[in-house]
């Protein structure tokens, strides 16, 4: 057991201190913006709650907040089993599996804007490598909506799924291979040795890649901006385009008052999380 | 059957990637010297002749580096505290890092755009720099502490024992041993804040843009994509290299302590 000495503060009050001056004081600063009306930044009215209302009354709000969680909903369910798959299908081949680590790192050294643009240009109809053959088949990722959303889970997926592969992988690695010969011995089917064995014991490292993940998909901005700016008719109008919108509309006030609402949003979602993760450890 | 799943997990991710090697080596907008869809190293030729390219290259690099500088050696001292001890508010801690790592920059962009012009931060490395250590301290946290953990308690001990003070203990015994987590810790920080956008976009105004806005900002009424392309191939290489430097240690991966 790790003794108890408050004198440790002292090794974490760095950190401590320069997450508190780019962390909590924006932080503050955005909660407080949320309950003025900001012209300038000398123009400053108090309005109290009336963005809040004003948001948490509108209807685009709520559809937004149902796509969001829509759109997070797919992408965990499709990166994750399929991420878990890889890093089983990865572990087959020992030493050798550390060129498909390399290999799904590749898409998370892209820079985010680039993403996009990678893409749109591979299914370009005249000039990509798959755009003739997907505008045979009749695919329209600009004014289709459903077309758009697989192509933004598309997209999320090559991003994302290399920091599924790689934190599943390294969970199921540092499993003793003595236990999965003893099942074998015992004559545990395929599938039990994952659900009984591997599964909980990776559990831990698929509890910060079910959070992220879904924090992050949760609050996709650059790949949907860049792909179809929400639209086509808002079907893909996810949270954090319409406070794109607010900001690039100057509207600072309210975009304060709906960015202090996606952190609670953010807030509630984690603290769930750690209670959960906290509850399963003890 | 298994190496018909890997495969089509290569094609999956290499696809894009091929597109725009392919894209990179074409030219794309005519000139009086090159026909369009000439194969050629044009492409690359521009953009190294391009200075404001080549400054958003070094911009980048030094924020980056800063970045990953900042994180490892204010985080190591928080991640041994967090492995070693106990003390009061250790939880509340790990929370507060947790929520900052996941907070969406979008969210924090205005007001850190305010506060860090009062401080002229803005169009500046430095300030780029200090704000990415909001979603990166946290991650190099978390691979640093499971790295510490891994070692016994009585390698620190032993070195106390014979004498050594806890600065040359840090130095000379813990960091060469927990170095493969050092250079974990300075790839995930490196690839979070090379490919970064919202912050690096609100932060550099009118000097100092990162490459991914300089790619950005390459995109006009008549684009030359092989060019962008030729820009974007560029700036994968120092990820690719930080890839291949801890390919051998990448499957450690990290943790989360909560």
């Amino acid at each position: 057991m790790r003794p108890h000495d408050n004198r440790a503060w002292f090794l974490v009050l760095p950190a401590l201190t320069l997450l508190a001056l780019v962390g909590a004081l924006p932080l503050l600063a955005v909660i407080n913006y949320g309950f003025h009306d900001i012209f300038t930044l000398s123009d400053v009215y108090w309005v109290g709650p009336q963005w809040f209302a004003d948001i948490l009354q509108s209807d685009r709000f709520l559809a937004s907040l149902g796509r969001s969680l829509l759109f997070s909903t797919l992408a965990l369910g499709i990166q994750v089993p399929l991420g878990i798959g890889v890093a089983l299908l990865l572990l087959s081949y020992g030493k050798r599996a550390v060129w498909g680590l390399m290999l799904v790192a590749l898409p998370l050294v892209v820079p985010w804007n680039m993403i996009p643009m990678f893409w749109l240009g591979l299914i370009e109809p005249r000039t990509g490598l798959l755009g003739p053959g997907l505008a045979a088949i009749g695919f329209d990722w600009k004014f289709t909506g459903w077309h758009t959303w697989a192509l933004i889970l598309v997209v999320d997926t090559w991003h994302w799924l290399g920091l599924v592969v790689v934190l599943a992988y390294a969970g199921l690695s540092a499993i003793p291979p003595a236990y999965t010969q003893a099942a074998a011995i015992d004559g545990a089917s395929r599938w039990a040795v994952f659900r009984f064995l591997q599964l909980p014991k990776i559990a831990g490292a698929l509890a910060i890649v079910l959070l992220l993940r879904f924090i992050d998909s949760f609050m996709i901005y650059t790949e949907a901006f860049a792909i179809n700016a929400g639209g086509p008719d808002d079907a893909t109008r996810f949270l954090t385009l319409e406070l794109g919108e607010e900001i690039k509309g100057f509207s600072y006030g309210q975009a304060a008052a709906r960015a202090t609402l996606y952190f609670l949003i953010v807030l509630a979602v984690v603290w769930a999380f750690v209670a959960a993760t906290r509850e399963r450890e003890a | 059957m298994r190496h018909l799943g890997i495969l089509a997990l290569a094609v999956f991710i290499l696809l894009p990637l091929v597109q725009a090697i392919l894209l990179s080596f074409t030219a794309t907008l005519p000139t009086d010297t090159v026909a369009e869809g000439a194969i050629g190293l044009i492409n690359y030729r521009n953009v190294l002749a391009a200075p404001e390219l080549r400054a958003a290259m070094v911009n980048s690099l030094i924020y980056v580096v800063l970045n990953v500088a900042l994180c490892i050696t204010i985080g190591l001292p928080a991640a041994y505290a967090l492995a070693r001890y106990r003390f009061t508010g250790d939880r509340h801690f790990l929370l507060m890092i947790l929520v900052f790592r996941v907070t969406p920059p979008v969210v924090l962009s205005l007001p850190i755009f305010i506060l860090f012009s009062h401080f002229a931060l803005v169009n500046s490395p430095v300030g780029i720099a200090l704000v990415h250590c909001l979603f990166n301290m946290p991650v190099a946290i978390w691979v640093l502490e499971s790295f510490i953990r891994a070692v016994p308690r009585e390698f620190d001990e032993t070195a106390y024992l014979d004498g050594h003070s806890r600065a040359s203990f840090f130095f000379r015994h813990l960091i060469p041993q927990i170095a493969p987590g050092i250079g974990v810790a300075a790839f995930f920080c490196f690839i979070f804040s090379w490919v970064e956008v919202v912050f690096a976009r609100i932060l550099t105004v009118t000097g100092g843009k990162p490459i991914t806005m300089a790619i950005q900002a390459m995109f006009s009424f008549q684009t030359d994509i092989g060019m962008v392309m030729a820009m974007t191939c560029l700036s994968l290489v120092p990820g690719v290299a930080m890839i291949w430097f801890v390919r051998n240690h990448l499957a450690r991966g990290f943790t989360l302590r909560a």
